[in-house]
């Protein structure tokens, strides 16, 4: 999720130059954790082991970013329900409100044996429980021409950030009556129902402003999250206007060429005047670094968040296997509490409670037009299990749809809050 | 006299209201540092800060009409699929706790 702006860039550097004078950051006698990337899940889980400890455990939180822009609601940026700026936040309140040790470096390696992270700069920091939630890396050339200096062409937009702004622009300037084409991931990915609430999203815009323009989708998948939903409303809100092509009825994408917006697939060849390709994902780096991974993803002890490989790492939110529970931000900020409540009772002897997950994707098709999925989860031996869910239906009345999207505002409200104040 | 008025008054208040009576009897099973533990999962929703958006504080909320509310939920007299799905697995104890840790925090 660290994107660097050039203002986070300027204190990145400061933040070292002090760091390089000082080759190890000291801390006193008090238990150490170390969280590793300040999302939903490391942030949250920073906030909590800091609070309810009270002082006794020592907490450091390494995100790169001073500002940070949520993924959720990215989309809603996009269609222009928000402005680029209410979906930024920063750490003053997690420094402030609970002391919490903010370093803004880049978390370089980390060295198991001796329970230490290597940071950007050189310096180092221990600790004697490691968190580590850095989200996800794009595995660029899961897509055959895409890569990364195609995303300035394609925005994958998957991070959040200068991304998203780059699509936006793009998706404002293209020409009347010209084809946006999307790809969204293979699973497992982050935010299942977030690629076909973009699409909405830019239908949105296009239904205001440019009206004749197309969406085709060239999906690596045969279906997807909340799908009957969203298709009924592309088709209620924006008919003709999206056409969405499954895998098996494109027979995959053999290759896409940035230079001239061309998409080749077993059906046809699509020409795109602007476009968005969100390729295949992994754990962050440093997850892999780090050694806790298994291929792609990292497991864990559902009871705990503990890696499989490390008693001492806790792996959150999307780089864990947290099966059967979704990628997403409520997810990983479920997580995050239960990952606290046990780091904290090992470290100071706090009670432990038994682990309670849940999580809850809202998702806006149209105007007031917001839908939800959801479920709770209590942790077996071999996996996070799904205890009992719902899914909004089709053909609810309208205020009900309004009802569902003004709760998503009060969710961005209470997440954002419940991570950084 | 006005002394007396009143302490006739909290008498009759404890022994008749059937608000206070609920609350004593919530009061008698929960615990409070569970209650916090279990608040987690509210307020990733409920902002703390009470700016209610489409959500409502639940903070600083009295015992007998959070626990009249949470059962509105679990019985499915009150609509709403999210609070629902989180009532149906609390049981006495949870939703005693919580409602003492909420019912004592801003």
């Amino acid at each position: 999720m660290a994107k660097i702006t050039r203002r986070s860039f300027v204190g990145i550097m400061a933040a070292s130059t002090t760091a390089l004078s000082m080759p190890s950051i000291a801390f006193g006698a008090l238990p150490r954790v170390v969280v590793i990337g300040g999302g939903a899940g490391g942030a949250t889980a920073a906030k909590y082991i800091a609070k309810d400890s009270k002082g006794a455990v020592d907490v450091t939180l390494v995100e790169a970013s001073k500002r940070y822009y949520t993924c959720f609601f990215s989309n809603l940026y996009l269609g222009d329900f928000r402005n680029y700026g209410s979906i930024g936040h920063n750490y003053y309140g997690l420094a402030v409100n609970h002391g919490v040790n903010m370093v803004h470096e880049w978390a370089a390696s980390v060295n198991s044996a001796e329970k230490k992270v290597y940071l950007g700069s050189g310096a180092t920091v221990s600790y004697d429980k490691l968190v580590i939630s850095p989200g996800i890396d794009l595995k660029f050339n899961s897509v055959n021409g895409y890569s990364p200096q195609a995303q300035s062409i394609m925005p994958h937009a998957w991070k959040s950030g200068t991304q998203v702004q780059l699509l936006k622009n793009q998706v404002k300037g293209m020409k009347q009556g010209g084809t946006f084409v999307m790809v969204p991931p293979p699973n497992p990915y982050r935010c299942p129902p977030g690629p076909y609430e973009r699409i909405s999203m830019i239908a949105h815009q296009f239904k205001k402003t440019n009206p004749t323009a197309k969406i085709v989708v060239l999906d690596p998948k045969n279906k997807f999250s909340k799908q009957g939903l969203f298709m009924e409303g592309w088709q209620k809100h924006y008919p003709g206007m999206i056409e969405w092509i499954s895998a098996d009825t494109h027979g995959g994408i053999k290759k896409i060429n940035t230079s001239t917006m061309e998409f080749e697939t077993d059906l046809d060849t699509f020409k795109a005047d602007a476009a968005s390709v969100i390729p295949a994902q992994q754990a962050g780096r440093i997850a892999m670094n780090a050694g806790v991974n298994k291929g792609d993803w990292c497991p864990i002890v559902p009871a705990s968040m503990q890696s499989q490989a490390d008693e001492n790492i806790y792996v959150l939110g999307d780089a864990s296997i947290a099966k059967s529970m979704p990628k997403s931000g409520f997810s990983a900020n479920s997580q995050a509490k239960v990952a606290a409540n046990h780091i904290r009772g090992s470290l100071t002897g706090s009670k432990v409670f038994a682990p309670r997950f849940a999580n809850t994707c809202w998702s806006l098709v149209a105007t007031n037009d917001g839908i939800k999925v959801g479920a709770n989860y209590d942790a077996k031996p071999d996996k996070i299990n799904k205890i009992s869910g719902f899914i909004s239906k089709k053909g609810e009345d309208s205020n009900l749809r309004k009802a569902t999207y003004e709760e998503s505002i009060g969710w961005y409200s209470g997440i954002t809050s419940d991570m950084f104040s | 006299m006005k002394y007396k008025f009143n302490f006739f008054s909290i008498i009759i208040l404890i022994l008749f209201s059937n608000k206070i009576l609920a609350d004593e009897k919530v009061l008698a099973g929960a615990d409070f540092e569970y209650g916090q533990h279990l608040s987690g999962e509210c307020v990733t929703c409920h902002n703390s800060t009470g700016l209610g958006q489409g959500i409502p504080k639940i903070t600083g909320m009295k015992t007998a009409i959070f626990i009249k509310k949470i059962l509105a939920y679990k019985t499915k007299q009150k609509d709403n699929a999210v609070m629902q799905m989180v009532a149906d697995r609390l049981g006495e104890e949870e939703i005693n706790s919580l409602a003492l840790y909420l019912s004592k925090t801003k």
